[in-house]
């Protein structure tokens, strides 16, 4: 628990850590995507993933940054207004192929970062997870 | 000057398809750009169209060789979604195909590595050795590559003759202490191809985020079965196997080293095996009781650490969202440092240094 609360109190969010489905979960709150990637450099953790969802409807899109901290798996949830978010690439050199990967499933974008084709080939239209309903 | 050698996608040094563009000067590589993408089968996104039972099945076919890992790393996540708990012998036998399946796919590597090195005398001792752990799995579960071993809520079939798998894990332990890593260690072959070749920095492994045993022989001493035990991990005694020097050496002895590691849990797997059923519930799968809406679940494959997301949708046998990390989709960009600065002659061995599995990284 001191681990979290560091982690909590190095981002400056009161908001409590919630253990669910493997994961501690924090929302971020007003901390920008670049705020919580440079504390998460100074705290050490191993970035893993970043998980894309398109939520039901016209709700957009969302995605869910993930980082290890002795052996801790965190969670931080940023809910898209529209269809960018800025890029950590610079801060994480982790997230190179996968921020390429969910703007070729999602067409994401990732502002601040140039990337060439990852799973697709050049020219090809990205966006090819996107879905009307497929789960009916 | 300098000019742009491409590797594959289509190449004897490569298993599956994928294309490095290397970029020389003279017989020194000084740039290097990786193309993924030829094995893009679309699977998270097929995952959303099929129900949780047939996600299963799907998930098996992301890998060739470390299928098991991609089933039990998913049926735990569903395990999450339901609370469900596998019995204490389902989570032994979880553990025991876990380490045959990082066995197989070791020893396979080890015989790639070897064939790269144009030693094939080694190649074939070690398909020999593969072939072994082959069978047992084809003992258990009467499959070769897809073991359909995993459901939620525990295992499929029970392991009838424990003694049949040790007495395979005695002459496979043999066999390496006898020949492989002491020829691997020692021979003049495989000192020349591999030590100082295709280094790997710490600081560059950590920045890369890279898993497994490629982290491991950087001196990243990371293991999702120690940090965050799942199954019955928690209760075997092993060591993981780190080595400091990042190249091509400490990468094949690191894997060598955790062939040994993964004998003496199975040793305890197989001792302890509790008595008991193999699952639990009535194999169905109730997706309208979720706990939860997303459970992750984090598995060491051979390659290194898998994590599956798997988010539930009211109403619906399907799930809304199946979301893999796969080891290899971690590692592979590092590749373009390890073969900065290397003879292009070596990047063959470089490459496959990483144990790479292009299907499930394209997924």
């Amino acid at each position: 628990m001191t681990q979290l609360k560091a982690i909590s109190e190095k981002l400056g969010i009161e908001n409590p850590w919630v253990d669910k489905g493997g994961v501690q979960w924090l929302e971020p709150g007003t901390v920008s995507l670049r705020e919580l990637a440079r504390a998460m450099n100074e705290l050490q953790a191993r970035f893993i993933t970043i998980t894309a969802y398109q939520l039901p409807k016209v709700e957009g899109l969302k995605l869910e940054y993930h980082w290890d901290m002795n052996g801790q798996l965190l969670g931080f949830p940023f809910k898209l207004a529209g269809n960018s978010i800025e890029s950590i690439y610079d801060l994480c050199e982790a997230v190179d192929w996968i921020e390429r990967e969910i703007h070729e499933e999602y067409s994401i974008d990732f502002s601040g970062r140039e990337y060439e084709p990852l799973l697709l080939r050049q020219g090809d239209t990205s966006g090819v997870n996107l879905r009307e309903e497929v789960a009916k | 000057m300098s000019y742009k050698i491409p590797m594959g996608p289509y190449h004897p040094a490569l298993e599956e398809p994928y294309k490095l563009d290397l970029i020389c000067t003279g017989e020194t590589v000084t740039d290097a750009k990786l193309h993924i993408g030829f094995n893009f089968r679309g699977i998270e996104h097929l995952a959303e169209t099929r129900n949780y039972i047939q996600v299963i099945a799907l998930m098996e076919r992301v890998c060739g060789i470390c299928s098991n890992i991609h089933t039990l790393t998913l049926c735990q996540a569903m395990e999450g979604l339901t609370a469900l708990t596998p019995p204490p012998r389902a989570q032994y036998i979880r553990v025991v195909m876990a380490e045959l399946e990082r066995l197989h796919s070791h020893v396979l590597w080890a015989g790639i590595a070897a064939k790269l090195m144009g030693f094939k005398t080694m190649f074939m001792t070690c398909f020999e050795l593969r072939e072994k752990v082959m069978d047992i799995l084809q003992a258990i579960s009467g499959n070769r590559v897809n073991y359909s071993m995993n459901r939620v809520g525990g295992v499929n079939r029970d392991i009838d003759d424990p003694q049949a798998v040790l007495k395979m894990i005695d002459a496979l332990e043999a066999e390496m202490l006898r020949t492989v890593i002491p020829i691997f260690t020692t021979s003049s072959t495989a000192r020349s191809r591999c030590a100082g070749i295709g280094v790997l920095t710490h600081a560059k492994a950590i920045s890369c985020g890279v898993v497994g045993p490629v982290a491991r022989a950087s001196g990243v001493g990371q293991d999702i079965r120690k940090a965050a035990p799942y199954a019955a991990y928690g209760e075997m005694e092993f060591d993981v196997p780190v080595q400091p020097d990042g190249d091509v050496k400490a990468r094949l002895l690191v894997r060598a080293l955790e062939i040994m590691e993964s004998c003496k849990i199975l040793r305890q797997a197989l001792s302890k095996l509790p008595p008991g059923e193999l699952f639990v519930g009535d194999g169905k799968f109730d997706f309208t009781k979720m706990v939860t809406t997303t459970s992750t679940s984090r598995v060491e494959a051979p390659r290194g650490e898998v994590m599956y997301s798997v988010s539930w949708k009211e109403g619906s046998r399907n799930p809304a969202r199946v979301h893999v990390r796969t080891p290899t989709f971690a590692v592979m960009p590092a590749i373009r440092w390890m073969v900065l600065g290397a003879r292009l002659a070596d990047t063959p061995l470089i490459q496959a240094s990483i144990d790479p599995c292009y299907s499930c990284t394209d997924r």
